[in-house]
């Protein structure tokens, strides 16, 4: 059951007129499985990103979740933005039930999990507080937190937190390990922090450079919670470091 | 000494504090002062707040025009209340259509746009010739004006909005239009569309004098017309302030309906 696979890209290609962006990507993710997709600025990991919510349709290829096309329709895919996406005028406990309700989720179900979110971001004390009342960092987590709450087939996350200075960072990182780890989801991570990367991932995707092809496939086997610090983490980050190397 | 620092910052905080409510009733004391100080010379010309209290207490008492004073702004208040409930109910779905709708915006929209540069001081002439001097010429009188800043900051509101948050509606499967405006336009427009209410209110409560200077037999824009009339300036005066009162209340009345519609838009 672990191994399932749960996502399929099969030979995703994308053109913008001549320009090849994108050039005959695949690869597979197991069901709940952590991949984080790293690669030189400009190397079209938005537009990857794009095709996989379905923003963008694929030149060629197709992306498969369990083993039918993907269609936001049928397929539960949720995202979480680099901006604060937070809905001012609702409050913590309504945010995170926000996609919920439109999903038409019973009343009691939505209780039921935006409670247990809210335990597991220890925001319990914050449930009634506007996102005006929050700092970037709880308002991130909220997010965050919303993202998970439809228990997503899959989860794409697009550099969230690009803006944070690097404590921050760090804490918010740990809370998107503990909510994958509680609820199982499937999670495709972009960062362009190859440090981030080789802290969340069980898989790192790396890319090249335009037009993107998948440069290498690389397996993490650190324990968890794992030491930015160890002589492992720095060796892997270095390499990954090595292959995203343009210069 | 950091929880020192931090004590002190609190003290003045609280001072500042306490002053800031405190400021309010200086200034308007010194606004009564510089009244009297100006009404000295002349009294007959600019009465003292005396003697416009006094005119408002006898007014309050006895009837002019078959309205104490109290009555005549009641008598305004309703024919503001009737023409802003109007304003509102036609208003706000307006200009959320010319926001959201691109076929609306270049229909209605353009219409609009042509219509809403024309003073409402200009279409009084016309509202007169077409709707007499009664009742029904004055509550559209004030309907228009009030209208114009509904439908303007509707439609502004609603074209704010950041893409960001239709795009997190979308991305959690909103798909029919209704689902998104009423999920994500409308709440997110909703303090602008507010702000127009509070602007048409102002705006009302202005055309409502114009109106009944006109052709009225009670409200308060009659009994500043009729001192005018007969030049009796405590007359006018205490019509001035009854209005400035009566503003004063419909602010506070707004302002509370608009912390319960828009909790999150308070000030932390």
């Amino acid at each position: 059951m672990a191994d399932k696979v749960k996502i399929k890209v099969d030979h995703l290609t994308k053109r913008f007129g001549d320009l090849l962006v994108l050039d005959d990507i695949s690869f597979e993710v197991k069901k709940g499985e952590f991949i984080c997709v790293v690669g030189p600025t400009g190397c079209g990991k938005t537009t990857f990103l794009n095709l996989l919510t379905r923003i963008y349709q694929p030149s060629s290829g197709e992306l498969y979740i369990d083993e039918e096309p993907a269609d936001p329709k049928k397929h539960n895919i949720s995202f979480a933005f680099q901006e604060p996406s937070a809905m001012p005028w609702l409050t913590v406990e309504e945010n995170l039930e926000f996609g919920l309700k439109i999903k038409k989720i019973p009343k009691e179900e939505r209780k039921k999990r935006v409670d247990r979110i809210l335990k597991l971001l220890g925001m319990e004390n914050l449930r009634n507080a506007y996102p005006k009342q929050l700092s970037v960092s709880e308002e991130q987590r909220v997010i965050i937190g919303r993202a998970f709450s439809t228990y997503p087939d899959l989860l794409l996350m697009d550099e969230p937190y690009g803006q944070m200075d690097i404590k921050m960072r760090f804490y918010l990182e740990d809370e998107v390990l503990k909510l994958w780890k509680e609820f199982g989801s499937t999670v495709i991570f972009i960062t362009h922090n190859i440090e981030e990367a080789i802290y969340l991932a069980e898989r790192v995707l790396i890319l090249s450079n335009k037009p993107a092809k998948i440069k290498e496939n690389l397996e993490i086997n650190l324990s968890r919670p794992r030491d930015v610090t160890s002589e492992e983490f720095i060796e892997l980050r270095k390499y990954v470091t090595d292959q995203i190397k343009w210069w | 000494m950091r929880i020192k620092k931090e004590k002190i910052s609190t003290e003045y905080k609280m001072k500042y504090s306490i002053w800031y409510h405190v400021l309010p009733f200086l200034s308007i004391g010194l606004l009564i002062a510089v009244w009297y100080l100006g009404s000295s010379s002349n009294p007959m010309i600019f009465p003292t707040p005396n003697t416009v209290l006094r005119r408002m207490i006898e007014l309050s008492q006895n009837k002019l025009s078959g309205y104490t004073l109290i009555g005549h702004m009641g008598v305004s208040l309703l024919r503001v209340a009737v023409s802003l409930g109007l304003a509102i109910i036609i208003g706000v779905p307006l200009g959320v259509l010319i926001g959201w709708s691109r076929g609306v915006r270049a229909t209605i929209g353009a219409v609009f746009e042509c219509i809403r540069p024309i003073p409402m001081l200009a279409w009084i002439p016309l509202m007169v010739m077409w709707f007499g001097i009664g009742e029904k010429s004055k509550i559209i009188m004030i309907f228009m004006a009030a209208l114009m800043p509904i439908v303007v900051n509707s439609y502004t509101g609603i074209k704010m909005i950041s893409p960001l948050y239709l795009d997190v509606g979308k991305m959690f499967n909103a798909s029919t239009e209704w689902q998104l405006l009423r999920s994500i336009v409308l709440p997110a427009a909703l303090p602008t569309i507010f702000a127009g209410i509070r602007n048409a209110t102002s705006m009302a409560l202005m055309v409502v004098l114009a109106a009944e200077m006109i052709a009225a037999r009670a409200g308060l824009g009659f009994l500043i017309n009729r001192g005018m009339e007969v030049f009796d300036v405590s007359l006018v005066m205490s019509g001035m302030v009854a209005i400035g009162v009566t503003g004063a209340l419909v602010a506070v009345l707004t302002n509370f309906i608009e912390r319960k519609l828009c909790p999150w838009n308070r000030s932390i």
